[in-house]
């Protein structure tokens, strides 16, 4: 069995994405799944440090160029046969030469508690 | 949902207590997008020259039946494949940019609307490897060309391949299995790709050998054209063709001449397996003196000219030799050596070495692959190699 790994078609180049790294998982807000919803605000600092605001937690990361880059592979549905059997074939559809990291622990945000009158 | 808009940003900044006047202007709001959770998507970690080989527009497959291990293939590469799980999350964001991208292009938008395309907390890395090519030499076997005046070419038989069907069946790069068919003398017969049954192969050899003989030709000047005069009768032209190939160099001389160099190694050495395929075991000087004289006047034979084709046993009265030939032998590294042990127990690094050289990964020596799969001791002040483990 075989499965092939082209370029996708496309003038310019392979697309070039980024990676975010995070700790722990993800999971829907809501129920009704993920496809849709907000993860959160991306801002850089004038340094370049990028902050990820998600939900009541911030996250400082760092920008970290990838020694070895990734290829982003899309799973194609099978094609016809060859002969050693039904063939996949996966699209490259992006090279990843950067990550965002935010490995450290996020600091919850408080809001303001109206001091009593 | 909806989008977020600058008010909601710069809300949420506030009750974040971030000072926008440290910030760049521009924030990518992050959704995931309508396939993120689908898992259609995964990541390939790429060692150098991949991901400039995929900028350069080529492709790479990943080879491997139900039963094997994936490995990617470059054009001239094989790599293993094997599941890295992070203990983060990684999720793949198109058109999201970096710091750098945003200042040097002033005009960026304000709001840069993001979506997650998926997300995953494995990803594939590849490690270089050996071409798996024991494969190549199995499928090839099934049915060895045993010249045209054998009946059983005439039936259908689907043990015949084609480059696209090897390309499809052996887990290696193109260039390593065009590579091997080279070094295996495989040769095309009507698309196909045939190895040549061994007895039709020293059938031929042995017209050329004679002819050589007959003509008092120098074993370095065997002219092409009057091999396909004299012997064309007997065999077809592309057969006397393809064993000159074999066993010869091949060089033009400057009268535009086609001669051949002739191998006298690889011939002494054909000759031997010859020999040796007809018993299990023989008594060492009286093969010697056998081989000797079955080879072409002019050839000299030398022991050397056997390795991994024969081992001999010097620790037997009388000294004995036999056929052991490397490609018969396990193609996985421990495998290899658990069938080199269980045939001997210990071995000298001289004797083993024909028998594990092709095992030695891109930069690896024998003496890597001793240290690990075996133990060291010495026997009558000679160093010796045996299992670490005891061998059924």
């Amino acid at each position: 069995e075989a499965a092939f790994l082209s370029r996708s078609e496309g003038a310019g180049g392979l697309a070039r994405w980024v990676l975010v790294e995070l700790q722990g998982e993800v999971e829907p807000r809501q129920s009704g799944g993920l496809a849709g919803s907000l993860l959160g605000d991306l801002h850089y600092t004038r340094e370049g440090v990028p902050v990820l605001i998600v939900g009541h937690h911030i996250l400082y990361g760092k920008v970290v160029q990838l020694e070895k880059p990734f290829a982003v592979l899309v799973k194609r549905r099978a094609g016809e046969s060859g002969p050693a059997g039904p063939q996949t074939h996966y699209t490259v559809t992006a090279l990843i030469k950067t990550k965002l990291l935010f490995k450290t622990r996020p600091k919850p945000i408080i809001t303001n508690v109206p001091k009593k009158v | 949902g909806a989008m977020r808009s600058r008010a909601e940003v710069d809300a949420t900044l506030q009750t974040a207590k971030l000072n926008p006047e440290e910030l760049l202007p521009a924030v990518h709001c992050l959704s995931f997008g309508p396939q993120a959770g689908a898992g259609d998507c995964c990541l390939l970690q790429l060692e150098p020259g991949l991901c400039a080989e995929l900028e350069a527009g080529r492709s790479l497959v990943i080879r491997g039946e139900k039963d094997e291990q994936a490995v990617l293939c470059s054009k001239d590469k094989t790599y293993d494949m094997k599941i890295a799980d992070t203990s983060n999350m990684l999720l793949f964001i198109p058109g999201c940019k970096t710091p750098e991208e945003l200042n040097a292009d002033q005009a960026s938008c304000d709001i840069i609307h993001s979506q997650i395309a998926g997300f995953s907390n494995h990803y594939w890395e590849l490690r270089r490897c050996r071409p798996k090519l024991k494969k190549l030499r199995k499928l090839l076997m099934e049915d060895p060309y045993e010249g045209p005046d054998s009946q059983k070419d005439q039936t259908l038989t689907f043990s015949k391949y084609t480059t696209e069907d090897l390309l499809s069946l052996i887990q290696a790069s193109e260039e390593e299995i065009l590579h091997q068919l080279q070094v295996i003398d495989a040769c095309k017969i009507e698309g196909y790709w045939r190895i040549l049954e061994f007895d039709y192969e020293m059938k031929l050899l042995n017209h050329v050998t004679q002819l050589i003989d007959s003509e008092s030709w120098s074993l370095s000047k065997v002219p092409l054209r009057t091999c396909l005069e004299e012997l064309g009768s007997l065999e077809p032209r592309e057969m006397i063709e393809h064993i000159l190939l074999s066993y010869g160099r091949k060089y033009i001389d400057d009268a535009g001449e086609v001669y051949f160099e002739m191998h006298e190694d690889k011939i002494c050495r054909a000759i031997a397996q010859m020999l040796l395929q007809n018993a299990v075991k023989f008594n060492l000087s009286e093969f010697r003196e056998v081989w000797q004289q079955s080879v072409p006047d002019g050839m000299t034979t030398r022991l050397d000219q056997l390795k991994g084709l024969a081992l001999v046993d010097k620790t037997s009265r009388p000294e004995t030799i036999c056929l052991l030939k490397v490609e018969d032998l396990p193609e996985d590294n421990q495998e290899r050596f658990n069938s080199l042990f269980r045939i001997r127990e210990k071995w000298t690094e001289v004797d083993i070495t024909p028998y594990i050289q092709d095992l030695c990964a891109e930069k690896q020596t024998v003496g890597t692959l001793l240290t690990k799969y075996a133990r060291s001791s010495m026997q009558n002040g000679v160093k010796v190699y045996n299992s670490r483990r005891p061998i059924s």
